[in-house]
């Protein structure tokens, strides 16, 4: 599903700043993974080149089949709009938005008919357990219920894979517990390839793969 | 100093295109300022400069308005004791046909006598036929010119120059050429000097003369010998110095430099909203690091002067690249200036040197950054009063605050109250404009909560147009009125200044053209020159005959128009047989009765005054006016006031044999010539040109052509204030630009997060470029409605106290619908830069932006 073949990035500035460097990497359809590393490490650099946020300086990265590196900015984009979902640390809700209207972003940008659109939308709120907070501003909610927004609105076409940068890193213990069993769910309903990047090792350990980075190589990957 | 470095510098250059825009309303201003008192100056000054050189040692000269006088006032001037030496004078100017060199002042003068008063400095080789002035006079085609014109023109003794004269078109012999300097100056070079009495001809002037030139005896103070000749010759003269003529120039220049300096000082006006925003919103932005100063121990005062010293540098920078831009176009809207006068006043202008008073740069880099710092004043008092600890916490201050918009709303409800009643009181001029001061405060006092609930109305139909796009548009809107209001507020106030010119304008042109229809009726005008309002050449009053002899002529009607001084203003008589004239024509009669008018006034027994007049010089029916004239002041109670629109600054209508009488002189600027019915009127005109064109200078113009020449003139003179509405239209898209500039700054998480999630390019373009559109659709509503009431103002203000002609209240729907398109398509240019820079940053820099 994933696969990255002598991948780096590197910033150029003042002095050249390598912040991932010739790796490889292959993830399976329907694996979910999660990636650790002290910060510094390059674990968001690899989410930000998976997710088409950034492209990568030299190597090949192939979704679902398809080069990254060939797609123009708009391809690129509606790759991201159909294949990838994002969970994003600090949720990245628009917050003039209402929960129904954060969730049905992409589907407006994709043009769909405002029906199915809101009917969706509230299919994906309901989802999550929030079916109580359609009409609600992200201002109105708690730190995990924008998270499961933010999860829903990732939902939005049903992406073969879905990103998540430290999905529980703004939670407290409890909240992030949950958001961590709602991922687990839709895993196991979804059957979407799933990447945690992630600090804690209790997210990190309920994930069947680890892929450690140090010094923006691969330094290990365990299956368990 | 230290803070400014470190602190302001860093902050610039990572804002760079919006430190850029925000000076750009002082660059306008200041350039315009700079280029206009420049213009100006230099037209004035190479007019005083032309005065002063032909007028040689004169000290004194006298005048009698524009009609001239006889010949015989010579004598009388000689006979006073305290002249030393009097030279007439006839100056006029013509076009010599040779390319590109403008028209030539001819000054003419008798040769015998002048030489007393003036220095000719001849070319060597020219002594011998000068030095003997009678060989010089027994010539009368005998020309002198600079060596600057001839040297430009390849002349020299002996070379030939043609012009138009009333004997139609001659040649004339340079027979001397004057040395470089002096009075070879003057009229940037362009003078030729001829003998008075060939002048007289040349320029049908028959036994008279415009002016004397005076020279006081020894121990004769200026006093003395104005005193003197105003006693010998009474009342109708004009006995002043030289200056006196500058003076004059400057009165009817004044008109014009007052209209142009309002544009720079609006351009200026409009360019502190600008700065106001930018600053407002840099404090908001800066909080942060406000908070971080103050808790490191700034004090308020430092953290103002910090602010205002970002403010007055801004000005600076923006003022030194106004005055700069402004020197560039001095020369070219120096030539605008030039023409225009001419073209409204016949003075005829030639302005070569471009003079800059640096007192003035001085002032106007003064104003400007003055300007700078005013408009920064409460952003900067605004940062000063930011709390640490509250500045180092996160939220919002893009929102206006319920009790400040509260208060603002009342403010403006004060002001609106105030401002109907100085409406009510309006009789009484100062509260009329104060009640417009009220009304443009009330209104900046609303626009920003206006803005703020259109942008609410407006949510609802961008939202259906594009869902995502056109709710973030909004949105961005509501959430940060702050950031949109002083834009808003800016080109509220361009649309409407340019909806109140625009009403004021249409209101003009129609009442103008109401006028012609019902006056300027005849078929055919025979003018001494294609343009109507120059008055170097004069006709016979012969001519009359000779054009009611040309067959198809039905009816002529000889008019003689000059300029005298009433209430201290130029103001123009129109001298024609009144009688045959009424006949033909239609009038609005504001005052007075028709029958009483049509038998006293062609009596001789009164005057009829233009409504202007009447109401600039506060003059009322029954009322005697006095009007100085070479035989003594001619006093004539006004029998009449009708609608008139042939001088800016009012006309009387007097009885022609009267004013033949009065001031000795029954010369003819224009006939009114009326065909037969049935009569071909372009047959008339090749029969009038083909019989008195040949042996007189002349031309004949037809109605439509002098309705369209009248039309053009009221345009110019209006189209000049559409400069300023340009200006300040510039300046507010200007402001647009700033305003999304900062708003893609602070949304940047926001587009950052539409693209991660599927947002194409022109998705993130198509919301940038719907906010644009929403501010100019904001503007485009409270300048409207701003607009009307301001048009209401203008209208007053025009009718009563500036023309002295009532213009109907006319909202220009066209002008609007105009604007509309206009201010759209303004707004998506300003989003072009600013949408583009949202779609190329960088994904990952805006998702992790904070």
């Amino acid at each position: 599903m994933i696969s990255l073949k002598n991948v780096s990035k590197y910033y150029d500035g003042k002095r050249r700043v390598v912040a991932l460097e010739a790796v490889d990497l292959h993830i399976e359809r329907g694996e979910m993974v999660s990636i650790v590393g002290p910060s510094g490490s390059g674990k968001s650099t690899l989410l930000n080149l998976i997710g088409g946020l950034d492209r990568p300086s030299t190597g090949e990265i192939r979704i679902d089949g398809q080069a990254v590196a060939a797609l123009s900015d708009d391809d690129l984009t509606r790759l991201r709009r159909d294949k990838i979902g994002f969970i994003f640390q600090f949720f990245n809700l628009l917050p003039s938005l209402t929960c129904v209207e954060n969730v049905a972003l992409p589907l407006h940008l994709k043009g769909l008919p405002r029906k199915e659109i809101d009917k969706r939308a509230r299919a994906l709120l309901d989802l999550v357990q929030l079916a109580e907070r359609f009409d609600h501003l992200p201002d109105e909610l708690s730190g995990g219920e924008r998270q499961r927004v933010a999860i829903a609105r990732a939902l939005a076409f049903s992406p073969p894979v879905l990103l998540a940068d430290e999905p529980t890193g703004n939670l407290d213990t409890h909240t992030g517990a949950e958001i961590l069993r709602l991922i687990h769910d839709l895993h196991e309903r979804l059957h979407a390839t799933i990447l945690v990047v992630t600090h804690d090792a209790t997210v990190a350990e309920s994930c069947p793969r680890t892929v450690t980075l140090r010094d923006a190589r691969i330094d290990g990957d365990v299956r368990r | 100093m230290i803070l400014l470095r470190l602190i302001s510098w860093p902050y610039v250059r990572k804002h760079l295109l919006r430190s850029v825009l925000t000076t750009a309303g002082i660059v306008l201003g200041v350039a315009l300022l700079v280029g206009m008192q420049g213009a100006n100056r230099s037209v004035l000054a190479a007019f005083n400069q032309t005065v002063d050189r032909i007028a040689g040692k004169a000290q004194l000269q006298v005048t009698a308005g524009e009609s001239g006088f006889a010949e015989d006032v010579l004598e009388r001037v000689q006979a006073v004791p305290q002249v030393r030496a009097a030279a007439p004078v006839i100056e006029a100017s013509v076009e010599t046909g040779l390319k590109g060199q403008g028209k030539l002042l001819i000054l003419a003068v008798d040769m015998t006598g002048d030489r007393s008063l003036r220095d000719y400095d001849f070319e060597n080789g020219d002594e011998d036929v000068i030095d003997d002035p009678l060989v010089f006079l027994a010539q009368p085609d005998s020309l002198i010119v600079t060596r600057e014109f001839a040297g430009r023109n390849g002349l020299g003794a002996g070379s030939r120059v043609a012009f138009d004269t009333m004997e139609g078109p001659r040649q004339f012999t340079v027979r001397g050429v004057l040395k470089a300097g002096g009075m070879a100056a003057a009229f940037g070079g362009n003078l030729g000097i001829m003998d008075i009495y060939a002048a007289q001809k040349v320029f049908g002037r028959g036994r008279h003369f415009d002016r004397i030139d005076i020279g006081l005896a020894e121990g004769v103070s200026l006093e003395q010998g104005q005193a003197a000749l105003e006693k010998a010759l009474g009342p109708g003269f004009n006995v002043e110095p030289p200056s006196g003529r500058g003076r004059q120039f400057e009165s009817l220049l004044g008109i014009y430099t007052t209209a142009m300096s309002i544009s720079s000082l609006f351009a200026l006006f409009v360019g502190v909203f600008i700065i106001y925003n930018s600053f407002a919103i840099a404090v908001t932005q800066r909080r942060a690091e406000i908070g971080i100063l103050r808790a490191l121990g700034a004090t308020r005062g430092q953290i103002r002067t910090l602010f205002l010293g970002e403010s007055a540098i801004a000005g600076l920078i923006g003022s030194a690249a106004g005055v700069a831009l402004g020197l560039a176009f001095t020369r070219s809207l120096a030539g605008f200036t030039g023409q225009l006068m001419e073209a409204i006043f016949g003075v005829p202008q030639n302005t070569r040197e471009i003079l800059v008073d640096p007192r003035f740069l001085l002032v106007a880099l003064v104003l400007g950054v003055a300007t700078s710092m005013i408009a920064a004043f409460v952003p900067a008092r605004n940062a000063a009063r930011v709390e640490p600890v509250q500045a180092l916490q996160k939220g919002k201050y893009q929102v206006l605050l319920a009790g400040e918009n509260r208060t603002r709303r009342r403010a403006a409800l004060l002001a609106l109250a105030l401002s109907l009643g100085c409406l009510a009181l309006s009789r009484y001029r100062p509260l009329f404009y104060l009640g417009y001061l009220l009304t443009v405060t009330a209104a900046l006092l609303l626009a920003p909560f206006l803005s703020l609930e259109l942008a609410r109305l407006l949510r609802g139909p961008l939202k259906w147009l594009r869902p995502i796009e056109g709710s973030l548009a909004a949105d961005s809107l509501i959430q940060a009125p702050r950031r949109t209001s002083a834009t808003v507020s800016a080109l509220m106030l361009s649309l409407a200044l340019a909806i109140a010119h625009g009403g004021v304008s249409l209101a003009s042109v129609q009442s103008i053209q109401e006028w012609m229809a019902g006056t300027l009726n005849p078929d055919l005008f025979v003018s001494t020159s294609e343009t109507l309002a120059a008055r170097d050449f004069r006709f016979p009053a012969a001519m009359e005959g000779e054009l009611e002899a040309v067959p198809g002529v039905a009816d002529v009607q000889p008019v003689r128009t000059a300029r005298v001084h009433l209430g201290g203003k130029p103001v123009m008589i129109v001298a024609t047989e009144l009688g045959r004239v009424y006949r033909h024509i239609h009038r609005t009669i504001i005052a007075g009765d028709a029958q009483t008018m049509d038998t006293l006034a062609p009596e001789g027994k009164g005057v009829v005054i233009g409504e202007n007049l009447s109401v600039l010089q506060k003059l009322h029916l029954g009322e005697i006016i006095e009007l100085p004239t070479p035989s003594g002041p001619l006093r004539l109670p006004i029998v009449g006031i009708i609608r008139d629109y042939s001088n800016q600054l009012g006309a009387v209508f007097l009885e022609r044999s009267v004013y033949v009488r009065y001031f000795q002189d029954d010369t003819v600027d224009l006939f009114r010539v009326y065909v037969k019915r049935g009569a071909a009127g372009e047959e008339v005109r090749r029969q009038i040109v083909e019989r008195l064109g040949g042996h007189r200078r002349l031309f004949v113009l037809s109605n439509r052509e002098v309705r369209d020449y009248v039309t053009g003139v009221a345009n110019q003179w209006l189209g000049l204030t559409y400069i300023q509405v340009l200006v300040a239209l510039m300046v507010a898209i200007l402001g647009i630009v700033n305003t999304l500039t900062v708003s893609i700054s602070d949304r940047r998480r926001e587009l950052g997060v539409l693209r991660a999630v599927g947002g194409l390019r022109a998705q993130i373009r198509g919301t940038v470029w719907m906010e644009a559109v929403a501010i100019g659709a904001i503007g485009l509503a409270l300048g409207t409605a701003t607009g009307a009431v301001f048009l209401y103002y203008e209208v007053q203000a025009i009718g009563k106290d500036i023309a002295g002609t009532p213009l109907a209240y006319q909202f220009p729907f066209g002008i609007v619908a105009l604007l509309v398109p206009v201010i759209l398509i303004a707004a998506l240019i300003s989003a072009v830069l600013p949408a583009e820079t949202a779609v190329r940053s960088s994904l990952v820099e805006a998702l992790e932006y904070e």
